[in-house]
């Protein structure tokens, strides 16, 4: 048997940083004009160009992964609209989890466990708000009615705040959290390089999937 | 101690002199317009146009009525674009007008959209984003100071009719209310006096001899849902949501890891 199985295939990696080093500019620029002590940076509009550009990046890239990759976009988008009473499941055993690190209270989880499912399903969603409120902003500055302007501003808004937040706790999951530690044998080397991480992280955070992916290797043996 | 200007529109001749004198004395270039067939020109406010007046013809009985308004920032107490902006170039002056610095205005143009007077005016490249706004500053922009002279703003030195006054607010006030005292006992029953209570108390007051609403000003303007919801609800939400998440994933850690290691070396963490 092998000592590693891959978790996401190249072309995924790539969309993963480059998707996120997009929305972290954009973040930043969109802080600017979120905390008043920051004001000073968006002094000239310089914060809102860099916020224009890395939405263009942000737009770009997923709509060139997804005609190059739509199998795995369409299984993608599936799965994060795909919930079952096995997520309950999660949720139960989600404090035990985390909070005492009792792997013994979680059931197998699939590829993407509900937590990610969850994060994964507010990237899409939010995803498009940001997209539609920010071009309306962008394009519709001059010609679209003030109110509605203020209004895209207030849901861009809200989905900062859930976006935001949420990707502290992703950065803080796939990498800080004493579970994923150390970082060479955790979910942190399934983005990196090669894209693979242990069997044995494999089999004790992604049971199921670790299950159905040793399935599969069973009947391509035969 | 609160200014403010008061605009008398009985008074008023429409002459424009105070356009010409806010652009003279504010440094603003004239605008190339063409004839539309009326005498209110530039048709609109604009970066270089913070102040004009407003021609309205009104149908009467006999004739017409043809009535004149001030269209420039009305300096709310309450004041939407102040509320907005998010570099606080637009802030209230010590005598309680709408300043502004417009070194470090990013250009974001939402007190355009939240002012309930659509006054701000900007230059803007649409692609780029690269914009800034542009309002009368009751003569208070730096390097053109005339407020921190103890001059009169531009517009009302150069009225020559006393249609503009700028004084103490209190005064201008109380000085409104006995002349629309006055309109009423000659038969003008709907005078008001515009600004006394409007958003906190406008720092442009305007006597009318008619209802605001013959001379086309909202009746009751209002700091918009919209700009309520976003700046009282959202913006506090999200410092709340924030900082107990961060709050939250440091205590996660702390007990996480000391549960791991209470885990992995039993043995150990019983000797200590």
């Amino acid at each position: 048997m092998k000592q590693y199985v891959e978790r996401y295939r190249k072309p995924t990696r790539i969309l993963h940083w480059v998707h996120l080093s997009a929305f972290v500019l954009l973040f930043l620029t969109g802080l600017t004009l979120f905390i008043p002590q920051l004001g000073f940076l968006a002094q000239d509009s310089w914060s809102r160009v860099i916020h224009r550009i890395a939405a263009v990046v942000f737009i770009v890239a997923p709509l060139v992964y997804i005609p190059m990759n739509a199998k795995a976009s369409l299984r993608g988008i599936k799965d994060a609209f795909t919930w079952n009473i096995e997520d309950i499941g999660w949720l139960k055993a989600a404090p035990r989890y985390y909070m005492l690190c009792d792997e013994e209270a979680m059931p197998p989880q699939g590829h993407m466990n509900t937590g990610q499912k969850m994060w994964w399903f507010m990237v899409l969603v939010f995803g498009a708000v940001f997209v539609i409120t920010g071009l309306i902003m962008w394009f519709g500055k001059t010609t679209v009615p003030a109110t509605l302007l203020l209004w895209m501003v207030f849901i861009h808004d809200i989905a900062f705040i859930a976006t935001g937040v949420m990707l502290f706790v992703h950065i803080y999951m796939s990498v800080v959290h004493p579970l994923v530690r150390p970082l060479r044998t955790g979910a942190w080397s399934s983005m990196m390089t090669r894209g693979k991480v242990p069997v044995e992280y494999a089999k004790s955070h992604h049971g199921k999937w670790y299950e159905e992916l040793a399935k599969a290797e069973e009947a391509t043996d035969k | 101690m609160d200014k403010a200007i008061l605009y008398d529109a009985t008074k008023c001749t429409a002459c424009r002199a105070c356009q010409i004198a806010c652009k003279g004395w504010n440094e603003l270039p004239a605008e190339v317009t063409t004839n539309r067939g009326t005498y209110e020109n530039p048709p609109d406010l604009s970066p270089d146009t913070w102040l004009k007046i407003k021609f309205k013809e009104v149908p009467k009985n006999v004739g017409i009525d043809w009535l004149f308004t001030r269209r420039a920032c009305m300096h709310c107490t309450d004041a939407g674009c102040v509320k907005v902006c998010p570099t606080k170039a637009l802030y209230h002056h010590e005598f309680g007008f709408v300043a502004y610095n417009k070194d470090i205005c990013s250009g974001c143009g939402y007190c355009i959209e939240a002012c309930p007077f659509d006054v701000p005016r900007s230059t803007r490249n649409l692609l780029t984003g690269i914009a800034k706004v542009d309002k009368c500053t009751l003569c208070t922009t730096p390097g053109l100071d005339r407020i921190a002279e103890g001059w009169e703003p531009a517009c009302v030195k150069t009225c020559p009719t006393d249609a503009l006054m700028y004084g103490d607010r209190d005064e201008l006030v109380a000085d409104g209310k006995k002349r629309v005292q006055a309109l009423m006992s000659k038969g003008y029953t709907n005078a008001y006096l515009y600004g006394e209570r409007e958003l906190g108390g406008l720092h442009i007051l305007y006597v009318l001899d008619d209802s605001p609403e013959v001379y086309g000003m909202p009746l009751n303007p209002q700091v918009s849902a919209a700009t309520i919801a976003w700046q009282d609800v959202i913006q506090p939400l999200g410092w709340a949501v924030g900082g107990l998440t961060l709050v939250g994933l440091g205590i996660n850690y702390l007990v996480a890891r000391e549960a791991k290691l209470t885990k992995e070396l039993p043995g150990k963490r019983e000797e200590e």
